[in-house]
């Protein structure tokens, strides 16, 4: 078959240290600024049942100073030099970021640097109280006082069991966060915090030799830190589960259905992403017309497919219209899926869904920072930045047949967890 | 071995001079209809993004019909009088554009973001359900449901119910941005499929309108493109002005409380009269905020209420713009129990800005921030489109942003002081409590 699109490259030189430290340059002098990503490969799946959050409330805490750049420092010295930055904590990951003038790179990799090797100085039980605080408050901003904000994580509860670090939130449960102590933040930081656990990213106007001598510069001379100790093995996510239901303070009944695939990167990637095209972006899709125009039961309906290593995770999720039994969604998705299953997507469903997401792709890949996100996240869970381009080029040559295939596979019909949202009072407990 | 011990200090590296800002040069054209054209070239991935800005928004709603404008937005990608809304959809979905329309309160925007190699295609179907939308009655009575029980659903969310009762306390329920653009649900209701295509035969119109562009695509081939495809879409959009503002906030020196059960954050607002976007206190008064709150975590608010205090996740100011005056808003969402002390420290902030004027290494640090982050501002198309956008809704001179940077520069401790005094104080502010 003929690619439908042309290729998409995003040209990325790499350079490891020899404290392990990989370095990926990707050079483009269109704007005067550089933006430096920091990934470490640990995410909320290295923390322990009963410590859950641990690894948020710690990328809050590195906002706090380090032992030559106070507490204050860090957002101000960058802000002096029309720098922006921020952190973000997931599954897998964490990832810390800044977006400077190419004059000022020097400042963001020292910045870096510094809590990178001189963190622990200054780590102090206040600091942890006060962030404690920050994170509560957090978590009672977007998950227990939002509509719909605990369903995630009752959701993730069901679809993985107790003992798969995927099965918790990784902005933590309440009581967890109460709990975390010092040691526990001190030691999650020296497992996984280190050289040899991270990969950065130079992107913008910085030639790479530059960007590999600044790196050197800056992180050459830190021990590359023990290797990680991670999970060996983890429980196989429920294939089916028993459907659940909570109340919560909202007008409408919402349906969620979430299944585990693959793993991002595998090669049936690109072919799971563009079937969540095909069923719910665009008016045309499977879903917006099965639920919204034509059925006339649900005032939106979404997908979403998690980038993350140990599974991907396939979500569908419909809110109620006025009326509607939740119930009358579910079994529209389930056919809307078995029609998929049975008699696959024409060719111009799964071209027009794969402009789509090429659309989404430039959009994304536009911005400096998401493209060093993006070469970030090849290198620390798929190996190596190349394999970003690999992953793009899934995309042009996914047939129909293909499609047909990975919904046969990952969404039979059962499978995976579901969870209705009902009206009613809302219950706040840890689901754990 | 610890880190630290092994690690030496490394000297915090001096820079050089900051890069020059460079702000992206725009082709402005007019097409033989009127329609003016705002362009820029982007070089880079293979991309278009389009906005179209109609003069009229949800401030030309008829009276009792709150909601027409928004509605008429929603109705054009609904079916044409050639294409029914299926095969409409098919057509976008298969070129893999993106496309959206909503009305603010001071305009109607219709948006497109296309893959360069669909820009003749995707343009001929912007154009087409632009000029002739068909308001199928069907799709209406979809479309206006989903709009009652999205006005609904809404107010679940306490953060959406403080927004939307600070509005009415600053610019009073009478006034368009008094209002929700969307309409209110007795009005929704009523609209009737003659009003929108009413609305649509005067206020969609190319004269009067403007379409602001961004991408990998040359303004020239952009240009006859257009000119191909928007060649039959004629006349004048009719701009009725909007009511004055009130001169005073009605709801100023009040504060509004709205229960919420088992509350156990607080949703604060607080917010007053600020100026039209034109205003010539718009930048002095921006240097102003940020200081007080634009900047979250260095802002002084963020600094007290989140990193001093650890009331809450966030907090933050800002104007919003207008043809008329906006307004002036301070969000947080604090613990339910720190609401009256996070009230009181936010209200001595203000009246420190207010009161002494602001030091010189912290003023430079936001002018500093402001200038100097422009690059970021213009990084993408689509905060290229959104630059320009703002120059052509408010009559901006076509090189405000040219002259940004400078403008910024001359900001002083006392224009900071004035603005603060101007529209922060105390006195002019309703406030907005949910918990």
């Amino acid at each position: 078959m003929q690619p439908r699109l042309d290729p998409l490259r995003i040209a990325s030189q790499t350079h490891t240290l020899a404290n392990g430290l990989r370095v990926v340059a990707h050079y483009d002098a269109s704007a005067p600024s550089v933006a430096v990503h920091l990934m470490y490969h640990a995410g909320s799946r290295e923390e322990h049942p009963g410590r859950t959050g641990l690894a948020h409330l710690l990328e809050h805490l590195m906002f706090e100073g380090s032992l030559h750049a106070p507490k204050g420092e860090f957002d101000d010295l960058l802000e002096r030099v029309g720098g922006s930055n921020n952190g973000s904590t997931w599954l897998d990951r964490t990832n810390y970021f800044e977006t400077v003038p190419a004059h000022a790179v020097e400042l963001a990799l020292w910045l870096e640097r510094e809590r990178m090797a001189h963190f622990l100085p200054v780590l102090s039980e206040e600091m942890l109280e006060l962030q404690r605080g920050v994170v509560l408050n957090e978590r009672l901003q977007s998950c227990e006082s939002r509509p719909y904000g605990l369903a995630d994580e009752r959701l993730y509860a069901s679809l993985f069991p107790a003992a798969h670090p995927y099965s918790w939130p990784t902005i933590g449960y309440r009581a967890d966060l109460e709990a975390i102590t010092l040691a526990d933040v001190r030691a999650f930081y020296e497992q996984f915090y280190t050289p040899r656990n991270a990969v950065l990213v130079l992107a913008g106007d910085l030639r790479p030799e530059r960007a590999f001598a600044l790196a050197e510069r800056y992180f050459g001379d830190l021990p590359a830190g023990p290797p990680p100790s991670r999970l060996d093995g983890v429980a196989a996510p429920h294939a089916r589960t028993r459907p659940l239901s909570m109340q919560d303070h909202v007008s409408f009944p919402r349906w969620y259905r979430a299944t585990a695939v693959p793993r991002f990167g595998s090669p049936e990637w690109a072919a799971l992403d563009v079937l969540s095209y095909v069923l719910a972006d665009g008016e045309s899709s499977r879903l917006q017309r099965a639920l919204v125009r034509d059925g006339q039961l649900a005032q939106d309906a979404d997908t979403w497919l998690f980038p993350t290593e140990l599974h991907g995770v396939f979500g569908i999720v419909a809110t109620a219209r006025s009326g509607v039994e939740p119930a009358r969604i579910a079994a529209a998705v389930e056919r809307t899926l078995a029609e998929l299953r049975e008699q696959g997507a024409t060719e111009e469903e799964v071209a027009g869904a794969v402009r789509r997401a090429r659309r989404d792709q430039l959009a994304a890949l536009d911005e400096l920072e998401e493209r060093a996100e993006e070469l970030a996240l090849a290198a620390t869970l798929l190996g190596d930045a190349e394999r970003l381009n690999e992953q793009l080029d899934l995309y042009r040559r996914v047939t129909p047949d293909e499609l047909q295939r990975v919904a046969r596979e990952y969404l039979a019909e059962g499978s995976g967890a579901t969870l209705t949202v009902l009206p009613g009072e809302e219950v706040v407990a840890d689901a754990a | 071995m610890p880190r630290d011990a092994a690690a030496r200090a490394l000297p915090r590296p001096r820079l050089g001079p900051p890069p020059a800002p460079r702000v992206p040069e725009a082709q402005r054209f007019t097409l033989d209809n009127g329609l003016r054209v705002v362009a820029v070239e982007r070089p880079g991935l293979p991309q278009v993004v389009l906005r179209l800005m109609l003069p009229t928004g949800s401030g030309g709603d008829p009276a009792g019909r709150a909601g027409t404008a928004a509605l008429t937005a929603q109705l054009l990608g609904e079916g044409t009088a050639t294409r029914p809304a299926a095969a409409l959809h098919a057509a976008l979905d298969g070129l893999g554009a993106a496309f959206s329309a909503q009305a603010t309160h001071d305009g109607s925007e219709v948006e497109m973001r296309l893959l360069a190699e669909t820009l003749d295609a995707g343009l001929s179907l912007l154009a087409e359900l632009l000029c002739e939308p068909a308001f199928p009655p069907g799709e209406l009575e979809r479309v206006r449901a989903e709009l009652l029980d999205a006005l609904e659903a809404r107010l679940d969310d306490p953060a959406n119910v403080a927004d939307d009762r600070l509005m009415r306390e600053v610019f009073g329920p009478e006034h368009p941005y008094g209002r929700l653009s969307i309409g209110t649900p007795d009005a929704v209701a009523m609209i009737a499929r003659d009003e929108l295509a009413g609305f649509h035969a005067r206020h969609y119109r190319p004269a009067g309108a403007v379409l602001v562009a961004a991408g990998s695509v040359p303004p020239a081939t952009l240009l006859r493109s257009l000119e191909r495809s928007f060649a039959g879409w004629l006349g004048e959009a009719a701009a009725p002005a909007l009511p004055p503002v009130p001169a005073h906030a009605p709801g100023a020196g009040r504060c509004v409380e709205l229960p919420w059960p088992d509350a156990a954050q607080a949703e604060l607002r607080l917010g007053g009269l600020g100026m039209e976007r034109s205003s010539r206190d718009w930048v002095p008064g921006i240097v102003a905020n940020y200081l007080l709150g634009g900047s979250t975590i260095t802002g002084r608010l963020g600094r007290l209420l989140r990193e001093e205090k650890g009331w809450t996740y966030g907090v933050r100011s800002g104007f919003s713009a207008g043809r008329q005056p906006g307004g002036w808003v301070v969000e947080t969402a604090v613990e339910a129990e720190a609401a009256e002390a996070a009230l009181e420290a936010t209200l001595a902030e203000i009246e420190r800005l207010c009161r002494e004027p602001v030091g010189d290494d912290e003023l430079q640090r936001a002018r500093d921030a402001l200038v100097l982050s422009l690059p970021r501002a213009f990084e993408t198309p689509g905060r290229i489109v959104s630059r320009f956008a703002t120059i052509e809704s408010y009559g901006l001179a076509p090189d405000y942003w040219q002259r940004f940077a400078g403008e910024i520069a001359a900001v002083d401790a006392a224009a900071v002081q004035e603005m603060a005094n101007r529209y922060f104080r105390a006195a002019g502010l309703a406030r907005v409590l949910v918990r």
